[in-house]
């Protein structure tokens, strides 16, 4: 919980300077931004930031929205330690066919518990715009190049579902670290991955696909 | 009339450096072969009680080029008997069967794991994070680790996803190493002169400053598809070695002012041998020419 705490307070610090300063009144997000870059962005979900706590406080709104973020990835972290107890325990082995088995049934297991998942079941609403606003700006600061090289090992037209298994056959984009570090912390059960223009969350162990995001990174020109 | 021989001396001298350099030229533009030859520009180990390890990078194909330069892998050992192997990411690319594992890693290097010469991977952008559990590997079930070998601690990250744990943990164990050596090894190259990628700005802004802060001594990279040795970059000696299956061709750019060495017309592999304050390398191609070599000598840290 302490941990969470500080999460939270460090991620609603670093969107603050990310994001100067809040202005309740103000709908936030990269609405109003002078970068045409913007023009392409995905409208973004109005932000439905309490300002008043259940216990009457004032509650900072990013703050609040990281909590409500981390509480979905806990409820699924739930679902996923649950999964992990109907399947065989994964050991050190020599034998890849063990780790392919048990793989694909943990993503079965997950699949099954989470049949009706939807995208934003874990990338809560209240804190989507949060999300589209940093990688926005984050590649808004790169030169063409590196953006270029960021989604570069994909197919640009690759299609991502939710609740299914990433493509065994192609490869992780990789995540750019600095990137990284402006998103809220996830367990070593989950990761942030960029497909195409979505960012996903993948489940490491499983290999599924367990949210998505869409059209959060902008358009890259070939 | 008494400098005439001195000229003359000099004229010859000119002559025969021209030629070398251009036997050198030579050699790298002829295409790869088929055929393997004998190892026979390996030099072996100098030190008694050395650390030695093979370094391969971006080597699982399964093709024709990951087996021949395998091949070559084994013969090498025979001059340069190396203890272990280290491996700088993708080590199985596209599909991660069970048949993949034996034909991208196993019977290429059959002779190797025959002969108990452990492995310690790195993941690469092509490797499922789950390879960790694959015993051959040498990952002890982690996405990044740190192993000991005499003087030399090594620190095997995962480049494809630098996360705050993982940067903790780096800080933590770099601080923490009183080790004579300290070497890193991970996919994506800090300093790279490739066409394809280059370097990784985004990943060094993160590891570079702690990689001098802790006085690390050599980084092994992958991901581009050649070999190149980088002139020292603050103090830090890094080699890029992603060609032991996969060849980019050409990829080097020539008017990098990076490079020390760089080799990218035929797949290859390093030999690394540690004894006190200097680390030997030699580079050795697919057919088994020795295509780089030289030593690198410690500066003791206070």
């Amino acid at each position: 919980m302490t941990k969470l705490l500080s999460a939270s307070l460090a991620f609603a610090t670093c969107l603050s300077l990310a994001c100067g300063k809040v202005d309740s009144a103000q709908p936030r997000g990269v609405a109003g931004s002078p970068d045409p870059a913007n023009a392409t962005a995905p409208a973004l979900a109005p932000v439905n930031n309490p300002t008043v706590g259940a216990d009457g406080q004032p509650v900072n709104a990013q703050g609040a929205a990281t909590l409500e973020f981390k509480k979905r990835v806990d409820a699924y972290l739930k679902i996923h330690n649950e999964a992990e107890t109907k399947v065989p325990n994964l050991k050190r082995t020599d034998d890849p066919k063990e780790i392919a088995d048990r793989e694909k049934a943990l993503g079965q297991m997950i699949m099954t518990l989470r049949a009706n998942a939807q995208p934003g079941d874990i990338f809560a609403p209240e804190y989507q715009p949060y999300f589209i606003k940093i990688v926005q700006d984050d590649f808004k600061a790169r030169s063409a190049a590196d953006r270029k090289a960021i989604v570069s090992e994909l197919p640009a037209k690759m299609k991502v579902d939710i609740n299914t298994v990433y493509p065994t056959t192609l490869p992780l984009e990789t995540f750019p670290p600095a990137l990284l570090n402006k998103l809220p912390d996830l367990p070593p059960e989950l990761e942030y991955r960029i497909v195409a223009r979505n960012l996903i969350l993948r489940d490491v162990k499983a290999n599924l696909i367990v949210d998505i995001l869409r059209d959060v990174v902008p358009t890259i020109p070939s | 009339m008494k400098k005439l021989p001195v000229r003359i001396v000099v004229v010859l001298w000119s002559v025969l450096v021209l030629a070398a350099v251009g036997q050198a030229v030579t050699e790298q533009q002829r295409p790869p072969t088929a055929t393997i030859g004998a190892a026979a520009d390996v030099e072996p180990p100098i030190g008694k009680d050395s650390v030695k390890f093979l370094v391969i990078g971006d080597s699982g194909t399964g093709d024709r080029a990951q087996n021949e330069t395998g091949a070559q892998m084994w013969k090498a050992h025979s001059i340069f008997p190396y203890d272990f192997a280290i491996m700088l990411g993708d080590n199985l690319y596209g599909s991660e069967r069970p048949q993949d594992f034996a034909a991208k890693f196993e019977r290429p290097y059959k002779p190797l794991l025959d002969a108990n010469i452990s492995f310690y991977a790195a993941l690469g952008n092509h490797d499922d994070p789950n390879q960790r559990y694959y015993k051959n590997f040498g990952m002890g079930g982690k996405r990044y680790y740190t192993y000991q070998k005499k003087d030399v601690r090594f620190f095997v990250l995962d480049s494809n996803y630098m996360d705050q744990d993982q940067q903790r943990w780096l800080q933590e164990e770099l601080a923490k190493s009183n080790s004579k050596w300290k070497i890193a090894y991970f996919h994506h190259p800090i300093y790279s002169s490739g066409g394809r990628h280059g370097s990784e700005v985004d990943l060094r802004s993160i590891v570079e400053p702690m990689f001098i802060k802790y006085n690390l001594n050599v980084v092994f990279a992958g991901h581009e598809h050649f070999y190149e040795r980088l002139k020292p970059q603050k103090g830090i000696n890094y080699f890029t070695a992603g060609g032991s299956a996969k060849l980019r061709a050409g990829d080097i750019v020539g008017s990098s002012a990076m490079t020390a060495k760089g080799f990218d017309t035929e797949q290859s592999f390093m030999l690394i041998e540690i004894d006190g304050d200097v680390m030997r390398f030699q580079t050795i191609s697919r057919r088994g020419k020795r295509v780089d070599s030289g030593e690198i000598r410690r500066i003791p840290t206070s």
